[in-house]
């Protein structure tokens, strides 16, 4: 049984704002899809801790003139409405990076409106033929190479640069890194004050960060999505198109490597694997150890996350929240020692986690990539 | 340009300096911060986040110390290390090879006349311009064998580089 409080508030909202807002769609030409997959499951549970993440409903439409499929973005939450305009400048920033040595691609805006208080930001959907998992595991590292290095072209490093990114785009470095961190540790003491040893893992954790602060200054000021995960982004024949334009920053460039081989612990252990092999082999030691500081630092931000969302929890859901809480924490803890997690902890969590997720949230998943 | 940069030449440079450390002092005068530590290699950094102007000229004056104990001075193209190098060139005895190994500056040199007038101003003063580029470093896949034919013809490369180099340097 969920809790009761948040879902169904969370239940409330989304009916109400889609009684409201699917008239003005109509209005501007667009159809809501019967099935909205981003509506459901646990999706009520998803706060981003780091980015600026406001209230909004993502829908899936068509443009009734030519029946193309659009994804919409709705929200009359400030923060949200926040979010869309930045994401706005973000893309049209993206065009003007003139120091990038690669090309981006992205969503075509198709209607950007505000009426009646609400913000409602339609962009094209991007089909692929094919789901990300779903591709040889070659092929998977190849296109998550590419899609890295497209990035790591934007490096902004002269006067003229910094000038450019900081209106736009905004940038993290290593202070930023080591104070945010030092809030997801608080984050975590406040609602695990008992867990003993996630409490020295965090501390541990943030000991190795603050000492080697200067070596993830050192990988700092690249352009970097730091949400890059299969279901923000798509391929179209041999182009990755980056959702979620909004989650792009400058900062470690491994931020965005991080966050992915993080999610690939969990769903493809082979892509971690063959990442981690690419990074030892053709990049620099300091570049590793770059890479494994941002992991420690996002495993932190991920266990606070789940840490937070205990209080909004109840029955299986607790349990499996508080089962990911545990799990996250022993990711950290190989991280710590330069290992990598044992396979038989991930496999267990699996299984625990398939017994207690909701079909809604299976459902939900299913559409993610 | 040199590592953590991105591109070429940042990873010949530092290739170079740590072949060459093996048989000569090196120091790398460089734009950025941070630089991905070279054994036997020391560094000295200009920052790139000052304004142009400022960057340039700390950069002519910690190229001019240096090379005033220096047997030889090998600069990377570009307008904004050629400018000081030649300055320096002019006024210190110190000979000056320039390597051209950006070729992103080459092209936009083709475009930009005051670019062209910088590199002009440095060549003339430059001992010799080097030209040749040692391949890229293969990579190494996780799918499949190791590309040692690759790798192999990669370090014949670096090799073939460094005598042709040190016979220029020995002739000076």
């Amino acid at each position: 049984m969920f809790n009761i409080d948040n879902k169904e508030k969370w239940e409330e909202y989304y009916k109400n704002e889609l009684a409201i807002i699917s008239p003005a769609l109509n209005n501007f030409g667009f159809r809501l899809e019967k099935e909205q997959p981003h509506l459901g499951g646990e999706k009520y549970l998803m706060q981003a801790v780091t980015t600026a993440s406001g209230k909004k409903l993502i829908l899936l439409a068509r443009r009734v003139s030519d029946n193309k499929r659009v994804i919409i973005k709705v929200t009359r939450d400030i923060k949200g409405i926040y979010e869309l305009e930045h994401e706005r400048v973000c893309r049209a920033a993206l065009k003007n990076i003139i120091f990038a040595y690669k090309d981006f691609f992205y969503p075509a805006e198709i209607l950007f409106v505000k009426d009646k208080g609400y913000a409602i930001s339609a962009q094209e959907y991007i089909e692929q033929k094919i789901s990300f998992f779903d591709r040889p595991l070659e092929e998977q590292f190849y296109f998550v190479l590419k899609a890295f290095k497209t990035q790591e072209g934007a490096h902004a490093t002269t006067y003229r640069h910094k000038k450019i990114i900081a209106k736009t785009f905004g940038e993290k470095n290593t202070e930023d890194y080591v104070h945010m961190f030092s809030e997801f540790k608080s984050g975590i003491l406040k609602c695990l004050s008992d867990n003993k040893r996630i409490n020295l893992l965090i501390d541990k954790a943030e000991s190795l960060i603050t000492a080697n602060s200067e070596m993830i200054e050192q990988y700092c000021g690249f352009l970097t999505h730091t949400d890059f995960v299969p279901h923000n982004f798509r391929i179209v024949g041999d182009d990755i198109y980056l959702l979620d334009v909004s989650s792009i920053r400058f900062g470690n460039k491994y931020e965005g490597w991080a966050r992915f081989l993080n999610f690939m612990t969990l769903h493809n252990r082979p892509l971690e694997n063959a990442l981690i092999f690419y990074i030892r082999n053709n990049r620099a030691e300091e570049e590793y150890r770059s890479l494994e500081l941002m992991r420690v630092y996002r495993l932190g931000e991920i266990i606070l996350f789940y840490a937070n969302s205990l209080e909004k929890t109840s029955g299986d859901l607790k349990i499996l929240t508080e089962s990911r809480v545990e799990f996250w924490s022993d990711v950290l803890e190989a991280a710590l020692q330069g290992k990598q997690v044992a396979e038989d902890i991930v496999n267990r969590y699996c299984e625990f986690r398939d017994k207690l997720r909701s079909k809604e949230e299976k459902e939900r998943q299913k559409e993610l990539y | 340009m040199f590592p953590p940069e991105i591109g070429e030449p940042a990873s010949y440079v530092k290739e170079l300096a740590g072949r060459l450390s093996k048989d000569y002092q090196v120091t790398v005068v460089m734009y950025g911060r941070l630089p991905e530590k070279v054994s036997g290699v020391s560094f000295i950094c200009v920052d790139k986040r000052k304004p142009l102007l400022l960057r340039l000229l700390r950069f002519y004056f910690v190229l001019l110390k240096e090379a005033k104990t220096a047997d030889i001075l090998y600069a990377e193209n570009g307008g904004s290390v050629e400018l000081p190098a030649g300055f320096v060139a002019f006024f210190i005895s110190t000979p000056l090879f320039i390597h051209t190994g950006d070729i992103a500056v080459m092209e936009r040199i083709k475009n930009s006349k005051i670019l062209k007038y910088i590199q002009n101003f440095a060549f003339k003063r430059a001992r010799k311009v080097i030209s040749e580029i040692p391949l890229e470093r293969p990579e190494i896949m996780p799918f499949g064998l190791k590309p040692q034919k690759e790798m192999d013809v990669y370090f014949k490369s670096w090799d073939e580089h460094i005598s042709k180099l040190k016979n220029i340097f020995s002739n000076v």
